[in-house]
């Protein structure tokens, strides 16, 4: 078995996997990807699959921006169907503070260039009739948000970057990393791997990995909670959010619903049960919202992790500490719609030394020493 | 009262020939037809007529309806869902079925083409429903587009059991058999081959003794016969259909004649009791004239020639205009077409009323297979039957039927080039297209292919012999396909297999579904795991295993078994995967019920 390889990237989620199929796709396949379960095994598999644009931080918005020509062209690159369905993100606001700063949020996207409009609730009612919008203040739509099928985007970029040279090793775990200088010997349960660079992909697990080199990365992980229905005749289209809500809500191509909400009284740490208050309390909410719900059968309920950073945008970039130990984490519960354009950044700057899209330069670990503005776009 | 100076009764083949040949000459012509279209049977023909270009050769029998009805010009009239129910001595009565009216019609001249109805026979059960007569079959089948059964039971070998044989699996029934009381088929030996292809079994000195079945057919029994056509007890064989299709002769609907004083004779060779009539297809009555099927159990082709002769003497004798050159003409052509071997029962008949002559062909069989390695066609037509678009179609003339139409195609491979016209052409689907060695290990065969679905090239599919036996399997390398519906499939099979390979048989998408709920196959787990899926959950999320509604209970043991064959790895090396609430699927409703009552 090979055990040298340029870049070695821990984690098979569909960030980890994206940067190996750009790394392969800009010329360098000489890629290992460790994985300590299976391909999408964590918070990839675990998420809803949403696609949105629509941020409070610019940083974000260029990013799901970017992400979102990548990933409409994801089909045609990959020859995976991924059931990329854009239909739509129609926010709403429940909260006075929170609907005066979207009336802000909405002049910021559209200077750079989104297309998203401002909503009265009589405006939703008329577009969405089976939304319930009492207690609605105000909403916003941007048609080009949309959502895709999570598993099979991480096979995708996966399956792809295996095609372009890339080794991908599941039930691999990393144990420990032992910069030597010149390069990283990497220690796993199948093994020692060397390489000379090293990207940390690890989700949930990124801290912890960041450790092994003694790279404090501030993330802490929270269980979130995910539920699924039975399946109906597809008719809603657009993913249906709201962080004063605190709830999103989507149908799947095979007709499903999946939905979730956060809690602002979990501890963090990773916890993979689940609980029936959350059942209790989302039936609750989405019925209400929903009407038509109430006869939907849940058909599985799971949880995952959200890898949070201090001011919930993630961490990219080189290591100013450690030379050639790289990171995409802290995704704070969107790593899935922002990686393809992450891990094209991602593998540009480790391949060119800059990116040549979209820039990730305000996005490294030392802007915690400088102030940064919290992302508030989260449930 | 409706006056007319031709009357045509019928608007078949023959009926709109005599129509086509009188109203050319100007003679006022009414068409009347019991049917919703004109043409009778040729509607229901979708198989491709033999004989020469002339009367249309190589066209689709509802094609020739089509062509026929173009012919007819301004002084033709029509009527149809109409039926004459009698020729009274004062008038001939029409019945308007759709306004529930007679008509009183007074005619100069009648043509009588009413053709024949099906003759039925005796067996136990013969009345239950599923029991149909062959022309019924095809005028549900293929005039009407419903498939009167699933699996049928084909009684009678003669051409049209078999065309409707071929016909059946052309609509995506099977045929469990056929069955033929005779120690012969009946009919062309090419209709036959076309259908043993398939593998369908033709049991000869069979009968049907029984039709099986309370409310409707749901089996049959047959039986062997002795010399005498009488049942051999223990012979008894059963088979599972749920139609049974009897095919076994015609009988001329001679009503109408009869009534109009047309003298009715019994001529079994030309279906029992026929009308008399002449040559030119003139009765005992100076007026009436027949012509097709009701003159005589014979096929579309004469039936069209009979009609043109009798439309052309009624139009002489109206117009007093000499047609005599083309009358005897069209005479020449029945004598040729009437020359051959399968024609020797009807001119006995017809020698009853006028002499019979016939015109000398070659039995003479084509030996030479041509040079291995050259793409060249392999005529296998080994019966005279009168036919010949092999000849005509060929574009250099390396085929040769000869001066009669009844001899055997004759291949000068010299002349060939390869071109694979003839095999689009030939109606009996008789002449593949070989080449040995087309590349190292490999031969090509070119079959002639008329089902549905049509392979995609690359496709593999199970290569058969002329018994409709798996012999090997076989590439589809090229499809041309051909408006007319004839495809040719371009088969790569395996050297030495040229001479064997005559059909295939698309591979049947056997579902064998692992996950139900949301209908995985085996094969689409295999081809995941091929494809490089090594978990069980990534599996799960890559095709939905277990993530319908009873949540991987059935499926999940299957798919780990699948994997653990085909990885190799006992099951317990593979990650067995998540359980996740509800066990059993719970509404939103109910779960809010609790926290009501919690309250």
């Amino acid at each position: 078995m090979k055990t040298e390889y340029r870049i070695i990237i821990v984690g098979a989620g569909i960030v980890g996997c994206s940067i190996a199929y750009h790394l392969a796709k800009f010329g360098e396949s000489d890629v290992l990807v460790l994985e300590k379960n299976y391909i999408s095994s964590g918070s990839t598999g675990r998420c809803a699959g949403g696609i949105r644009q629509q941020w409070s931080s610019p940083h974000n918005v260029l990013l799901a921006m970017r992400s979102v020509k990548l990933f409409e062209r994801m089909r045609e690159e990959t020859g995976f169907d991924i059931e990329y369905r854009q239909g739509g993100y129609l926010v709403l606001s429940y909260d006075e503070q929170e609907a005066a700063q979207f009336e802000e949020n909405v002049k910021m996207q559209k200077n750079l260039g989104l297309n998203v409009e401002l909503l009265t609730p009589n405006q939703v009612k008329q577009r969405f009739e089976y939304v319930n919008v009492e207690k609605v203040l105000l909403a916003t739509f941007c048609p080009t948000d949309g959502h895709a099928n999570p598993h099979l985007a991480n096979f995708a970029y996966a399956f792809a970057a295996r095609k372009l040279g890339v080794t991908i090793l599941t039930h691999t775990e990393v144990l420990a990393i032992e910069p030597t200088g010149s390069k990283f010997k990497v220690h796993t349960s199948r093994g020692r791997f060397e390489a000379k660079i090293v990207v940390n992909a690890a989700g949930a697990y990124a801290g912890q990995v960041g450790s092994m080199v003694n790279v404090n990365l501030p993330l802490e992980s929270y269980r979130h909670q995910i539920l699924v229905t039975e399946p109906i005749r597809n008719f809603f289209d657009p993913m249906l959010i709201s962080f004063s809500g605190n709830f999103y809500i989507r149908q799947t191509k095979h007709g499903h619903f999946i939905m979730g909400q956060g809690d602002k009284d979990e501890r963090p740490g990773l916890n993979y049960n689940v609980t029936f208050k959350f059942e209790k309390d989302l039936a609750k909410k989405m019925c209400w919202l929903l009407p038509f719900l109430r006869t939907l059968r849940v058909v599985r309920h799971w949880s995952g992790h959200y890898n949070m950073s201090p001011d919930a945008q993630p961490i990219i970039g080189e290591s100013p500490e450690l030379a050639n130990f790289y990171y995409a984490v802290g995704f704070s519960g969107h790593g899935f719609m922002l990686a393809p354009a992450v891990g094209e950044a991602l593998a540009e700057k480790v391949l060119f030394g800059e990116t040549k899209h979209v820039s990730i330069a305000e996005l490294n670990v030392d802007r915690f020493e400088r102030s940064t503005v919290r992302e508030t776009n989260v449930v | 009262m409706v006056k007319t100076q031709l009357l045509v009764v019928g608007g078949g083949p023959a009926g709109l020939c005599g129509a086509i040949e009188a109203s050319r000459r100007g003679v006022e012509t009414l068409i009347v037809d019991e049917g919703v279209e004109l043409g009778g049977q040729l509607v229901k023909q979708t198989h491709k007529f033999f004989g020469h270009e002339g009367f249309y050769a190589s066209v689709r029998g509802f094609e020739i309806a089509k062509r026929l009805k173009d012919q007819l010009n301004e002084h033709v009239k029509i009527m149809l869902q109409t039926t004459v129910t009698g020729i009274y001595e004062d008038v001939v009565v029409l019945y308007d079925r759709q306004n529930d009216v007679p008509l009183e019609v007074q005619a100069d001249y009648i043509l009588l083409a009413t053709g024949a109805s099906e003759r039925f026979i005796q067996f136990e059960n013969n009345h239950l429903p599923g029991v149909y007569g062959a022309g019924a079959v095809q005028t549900l089948m293929n005039q009407f587009m419903v498939l009167p059964g699933r699996r049928f039971l084909m009684v009678g070998s003669g051409n049209i059991g078999l065309i409707v044989s071929y016909q059946l699996l052309q609509a995506g029934a099977e045929v469990a058999a056929i069955v033929e009381i005779a120690d012969r088929i009946g009919g062309y030996d090419v209709h036959l081959r076309k259908i043993k292809r398939f593998g369908i079994p033709v049991l000869l000195r069979h009968t049907i003794k029984k039709a099986l079945g309370q409310e409707k057919v749901s089996g049959a029994i047959v039986v062997q016969v002795d010399e005498n056509f009488q049942p051999i007890e223990g012979t008894e064989k059963e088979f599972a259909v749920d139609a049974i299709c009897i095919a076994t002769g015609l009988v001329p609907s001679v009503e109408l004649a009869a009534m109009a004083n047309v003298k009715i004779e019994y001529v079994p060779e030309l279906g029992g009791f026929v009308p008399y009539r002449d040559q030119n297809m003139r009765t005992n009555v100076e007026n009436i004239f027949i012509a097709g099927d009701l003159a005589g159990i014979e096929e579309a082709t004469t039936a069209m020639i009979e009609g043109r002769i009798a439309g052309l003497t009624i139009a002489q004798s109206i117009t007093k205009a000499n047609l005599s050159r083309e009358i005897e003409s069209l005479q020449r052509e029945l004598i040729e077409f009437r020359s051959g071997p399968f024609s020797e029962k009807v001119r006995r008949g017809l020698a009853k009323f006028f002499p019979q002559r016939v015109v000398e062909y070659s039995r003479e069989p084509q030996v030479d297979s041509g040079p291995v390695g050259k793409l060249r066609p392999i005529i296998e037509c080994y019966e005279n039957i009168p036919c010949n678009p092999c000849q005509t179609s060929c574009p250099t003339g390396a085929i040769v039927v000869g001066g009669n139409i009844n001899s055997l195609p004759k291949i000068d491979y010299e002349k060939c080039t390869g071109c694979g016209i003839c095999v689009s052409k030939c109606p009996g689907l008789a002449i593949f297209m070989v080449q040995e060695n087309v590349e190292p290990g490999f031969d090509l065969v070119i079959v002639p292919y008329e089902m549905l679905p049509v392979p995609e090239e690359g496709e593999r599919v199970i290569a058969l012999d002329r018994d409709g036996k798996q012999v090997c399997e076989a590439q589809v390398i090229r499809i041309v396909r051909f408006p007319h519906k004839t495809n040719l499939v371009h088969l790569k099979v395996p050297a030495g297999y040229a001479t064997r390979v005559r059909n295939f048989r698309v591979k049947k998408q056997e579902n064998v579904f692992v996950c139900k709920c949301e209908e995985v196959t085996l094969e689409d787990i295999e081809k995941a795991i091929d494809l490089g899926f090594t978990d069980y959950e990534e599996l799960r999320r890559y095709l939905r295993i277990g993530m319908g509604m009873c949540g991987g209970r059935t499926c999940r043991s299957l798919v780990l078994s699948i994997l653990s064959r085909k990885l190799g790895k006992s099951p317990e090396e593979l990650l067995k995967g998540h359980f996740r609430p509800p066990v059993m699927p719970t509404k939103f409703e109910s779960i809010l019920r609790g926290e009501s009552n919690e309250d």
